[in-house]
């Protein structure tokens, strides 16, 4: 005998199910559809336009109006961004193979070497950066890398070049042992072996990391509020500051400015989404099979 | 080539719940040019021996020497795996999925200061040997699984090492071509005049390729000799079950009208040798036959026997059967199935094995 | 392992090095009385910790640091393992990975831009108020008012960082048997019920990853208060982050390094053992 009960056909669940989401999805785009809708507007029309009233009569004016206050600090993130993501991602890689070593070998004091470094790279990944203000400023300007390049990229690899070995050291598993200890009696060293054998396998783990730096570095705002003084060396997030204006201002060009920054993060989303999501992944522990 | 010899070596795992002996007191000497297997079941220190071999581990206590000079002592590594000059076959190939079949054997020799063209050289010439020279271009997925253990064994060989190491190297390959696998490795090893170690549960393996065996238990060499002494005295039954089914039987020796009689329930086998009293015995079922008659000199009848079963296995018919009046289980293998409910065992008295109780 | 490995992790090391000489460095500046009245640094043993602890703001932006990481860990929790179970049922891997990168987006998107978009989005008359008006709700105060201006900065961080514990409870969940949920369906059990009696408590890893990430990354916003309130100094958005850069702004250098010392312990406290019994665990498998 079948329950006698009240119960929903599975088409009425099926579609109930995916109004639910729907909604989530429409409020959790609320904000990005302000960011993009509004940098379309006129200087006439934000003086009474709601900022979730789409623009009457879209203009590009106020993107033309900010683009130039924009152009040095793309040009400066880019430079700044795309190196130190590279090199962290390289260098971090470098370390996570080297625990993956670490924790196959057995000598006395490997296990606490191990543990040492790793809570050591974790800090360095998860710490409030704003609390490292003063002595990191001092270090910049004692190395003589205040307000340049070197200097914030060498203020960004202090914190990436932890969150790189982290990741990596999680996707490194995924290449069997067996296989390190074949190169190794092949009479290859452990340098050799990262290179060769190590780093080509890993390829999918490590643009995950690099993507994921990539997008922290752009967005990072506290490390280049400090380290640079000077407009001509402004990054984006902090360029984007200079918008808030209060309410005063027209909010058409703050968020095309909003839009300018967040461009380059959301284009590598949309293409490269699946590789940023495994670095968050692997920010989880779980790097195994994703 | 190089004599290697392992003094008192011992291996112990710490794990959560206590140590691990993976090796106890090993003491053993394989000479330059031998062909050397280690038997013994799984989980007995055979691989964990071969890594200790390979530089890959380190005794936790002794010492292990290559040419009388020490690689490894008392938990330290002193010589590294990637100086030992070893090549080994592991059980899954370990290829590097990211190279080619040539790159993979040729890998090893970029570590040595040779130059491209004598590497090219040498690539194709233990290609040539070992017939994987069509495949060379493709990358190991592309390959079948006898091409895979062939191009491990060409990148094991290339180097010319001074000691071939095989661990379990037949056991991923299909059955239908392990036994020319088994022969082109032996032919490999004669050809180049190799120090070979090959370690396996499978005696097969051992059989077909090594001239002298050890036997490890639970992390013990338990017997060192040729591979017939090992097949036919046995040190134990352990050893004896491992290289082949056997049946284990208690019986007694009386000693009748001046001849020592075996009898296990109404059995009753004529021996020779010293043995008196309760005795555990192995035999080979291709040491029993259920017969009308013995056909030819060595066999002897034992007395009657009752069929319990007959199954059908490997070619044979397995039959079980009991003494009557006793219920111990005895197997012999046969080409027809046994007409008959009773029936006569003969035995070949010379092959039956006597162990300590 | 030979001494060339360990050029492996050279780089890595050099660069702890430098943070561990930072952190320590703070350390030892918080020992000092290094000041804008006090240009020229002395020991002074503890007592910048007793300044910064028994000035007005610390208690109000340790609070608010509190408030913002806990809601955050809390509500994060709750709407992630909600929206994991809605995507879990979809049958359609597409529509899942769809509306989870809808989820995550928020990610991608710098923290200072963000704080742009939701100013005028708390405008009074002109943001989301305005849609509240024409769903019949009443107007809220976001930044107008005191009381709501910590709560602002919530639902920010809350739309901004839930992607995560999403993203980690639908892999916990869809990392248990298949066959267990499928056994449950025969025995009539709904969806609802399932989440609560199957999913949910097995999903153990999935709350380490999402309560110590969402605390982490809240713990650390500094752009949002900064920014919406036009600086570091007002009281009512103020972070512990917020107040370590006021008093480094106002040259109280020993205080703020006192206050970043505090700090940086708090985040360590959840660091290290989510290190080593979280993520590392996964490693020597
Ligand atoms: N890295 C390790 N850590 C802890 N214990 C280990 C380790 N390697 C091996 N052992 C233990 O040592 C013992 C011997 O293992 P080993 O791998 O040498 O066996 P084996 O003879 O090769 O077995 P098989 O035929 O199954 O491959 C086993 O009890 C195993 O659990
Ligand atoms: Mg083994």
């Amino acid at each position: 005998m079948m329950r006698e009960r009240r119960v929903l056909s599975p088409y009425t669940k099926s579609v109930l199910h995916y109004i639910a989401l729907t909604i989530v999805s429409v409020i959790w785009l609320i904000p990005v559809y302000a960011m993009i809708i509004n940098g379309f507007k006129s200087n006439l029309e934000v003086a009474s336009s709601p900022v979730l009233v789409p623009p009457s009569h879209p203009t590009l004016s106020p993107y033309m109006a900010v683009a130039h206050v924009l152009e040095t600090p793309i040009i400066n993130s880019l430079i700044v961004a795309v190196i130190a993501s590279l090199l962290s991602t390289i260098l971090g890689s470098m370390g996570a193979y080297f625990f993956y070593v670490l924790s196959n070998s057995y000598f006395r004091g490997s296990g606490m070497l191990s543990n040492f470094l790793f809570s050591l790279i974790a800090l360095g990944t998860f710490i409030p950066y704003e609390a490292t203000l003063i002595p990191l400023t001092r270090f910049i300007v004692d190395i003589n890398l205040l307000n340049s390049y070197p200097g914030l990229i060498v203020s960004m690899l202090i914190f990436y070049i932890p969150t790189a070995a982290l990741l990596m050291s999680l996707f490194v598993t995924v290449v069997p042992k067996s296989l390190i200890e074949a190169a190794r009696l092949d009479g290859a060293g452990d340098v050799k072996i990262f290179f060769k054998v190590i780093l080509p396998l890993v390829i999918p783990g490590f643009i995950s990391t690099l993507i994921f730096i990539i997008i922290e570095s752009w967005n990072n705002f506290f490390l280049p509020l400090v380290l640079t003084t000077t407009p001509s060396m402004r990054l984006v997030p902090v360029a984007v500051e200079a918008y808030t204006g209060g309410y005063g201002t027209l909010y058409n060009e703050t968020f095309a400015v909003a839009t300018l920054a967040s461009l380059i993060p959301l284009i590598i989303f949309i293409f490269l989404g699946r590789y940023f999501i495994r670095g968050l992944v692997a920010l989880g522990g779980a790097g195994k099979g994703v | 080539m190089v004599e290697i010899s392992a003094k008192s070596v011992y291996k112990i795992f710490s794990k959560k719940k206590g140590e691990v002996y993976a090796l106890k007191d090993i003491n053993l000497t394989i000479e330059s040019g031998e062909k050397f297997g280690i038997l013994g079941p799984s989980g007995a220190g055979k691989t964990t021996f071969m890594r200790i071999i390979a530089g890959l581990e380190a005794p936790t206590k002794g010492e292990l020497l290559f040419d009388e000079k020490v690689v490894a002592r008392n938990g330290k590594v002193i010589v590294g795996p990637e100086s030992r000059n070893i090549g080994m076959v592991f059980q899954n190939w370990s290829l590097y999925p990211n190279m080619t079949a040539f790159d993979n054997i040729a890998f090893p020799l970029t570590n040595m200061k040779i130059s491209k063209s004598e590497m090219r050289q040498k690539v194709e010439e233990v290609a040539k040997v070992l017939e994987i020279s069509s495949v060379l271009e493709h990358y190991p997925r592309e390959l079948s699984g006898g091409q895979q253990q062939r191009v491990a064994l060409a990148r094991a060989i290339v180097k010319s090492p001074s000691v071939l190491l095989l661990d379990e190297p037949f056991s991923n390959l299909d059955a239908r071509i392990r036994d020319s696998a088994r022969a082109l490795v032996r032919d490999i090893a004669e050809k180049l005049r190799l120090t070979v170690i090959v370690v396996s549960h499978d005696p097969a393996d051992i059989f077909s390729i090594s001239n002298r065996v050890g036997v490890i238990f639970q992390g013990e060499l338990v017997q060192v000799g040729k591979p017939e002494e090992i097949y036919n005295s046995p040190k134990s039954f352990h050893v004896a079950r491992l290289i082949g089914e056997i049946n284990e039987l208690k019986g007694k020796v009386i000693e009748e009208d001046g001849k020592n009689i075996l009898s296990i329930g109404n059995l009753a086998i004529p021996i020779s040798g010293g043995y008196r009293g309760e005795v555990k015995v192995g035999i080979r079922p291709e040491n029993l036959r259920l017969e009308e008659e013995p056909r030819e000199e060595g066999w002897v009848e034992a007395g009657k026997v009752r069929v319990k079963i007959t199954t059908y296995e490997g070619g044979h018919f397995k039959v079980t059967l009991t003494p009557l009046g006793d219920d111990q289980e005895i197997i012999v293998f046969m080409d027809k199935i046994p007409k008959e409910e009773e029936m006569k065992l003969f035995v070949r008295p010379s092959k039956i094995m006597f162990f300590k109780y | 392992m030979k001494k060339t490995s360990f050029l492996l992790i050279l780089p890595t090391a050099i660069f702890g090095a430098i943070l561990l000489y930072i952190v320590f460095y703070n350390v030892a500046i918080s020992f000092t009385n290094w000041s804008l009245l006090h240009p020229i640094p002395s020991f002074s043993g503890i007592s910048s910790y007793a300044n910064v602890i028994h000035s007005f703001y610390f208690p109000t932006s340790l609070i608010h640091s509190l408030e913002l990481s806990g809601s955050a860990v809390i509500f994060g929790n709750i709407l992630g393992i909600g929206i994991a179970g809605l995507l879990y049922f979809l049958s359609s891997n597409k529509a899942r990975t769809f509306f989870l990168s809808i989820i995550i987006l928020p990610l991608a998107i710098s923290m200072a831009v963000n704080a742009l978009i939701w100013l005028w989005l708390y405008n009074y008359n002109l943001g989301v108020n305005w849609l509240f008006l024409r769903l019949g709700l009443p107007y809220v105060p976001w930044l107008t008012s005191t009381s709501m201006m910590m709560p602002s900065i919530i639902i920010i961080a809350i739309w901004a960082y839930t992607g995560l514990p999403a993203l980690f409870y639908l892999a916990s969940f869809l990392g248990i048997d298949k066959s267990i949920i499928e056994a449950a369906r025969l025995d009539g059990a709904s969806s609802f019920k399932i989440l609560r009696k199957i999913l949910i408590p097995n999903s153990a890893n999935g709350f380490i990853v999402s309560t110590a990430l969402l605390f982490l990354f809240t713990f650390r916003i500094f752009s949002i208060p900064y920014i919406l309130s036009g600086g570091p100094t007002n009281i009512f958005m103020q972070t512990l982050v917020v107040f370590s850069y006021y008093l480094f702004t106002t040259e109280f250098f020993a205080q703020a390094s006192a206050l970043s010392t505090i700090i940086i312990l708090i985040a360590t406290a959840i660091v290290i053992p989510y290190a080593l019994y979280g993520i590392k665990r996964w490693i020597k498998k």
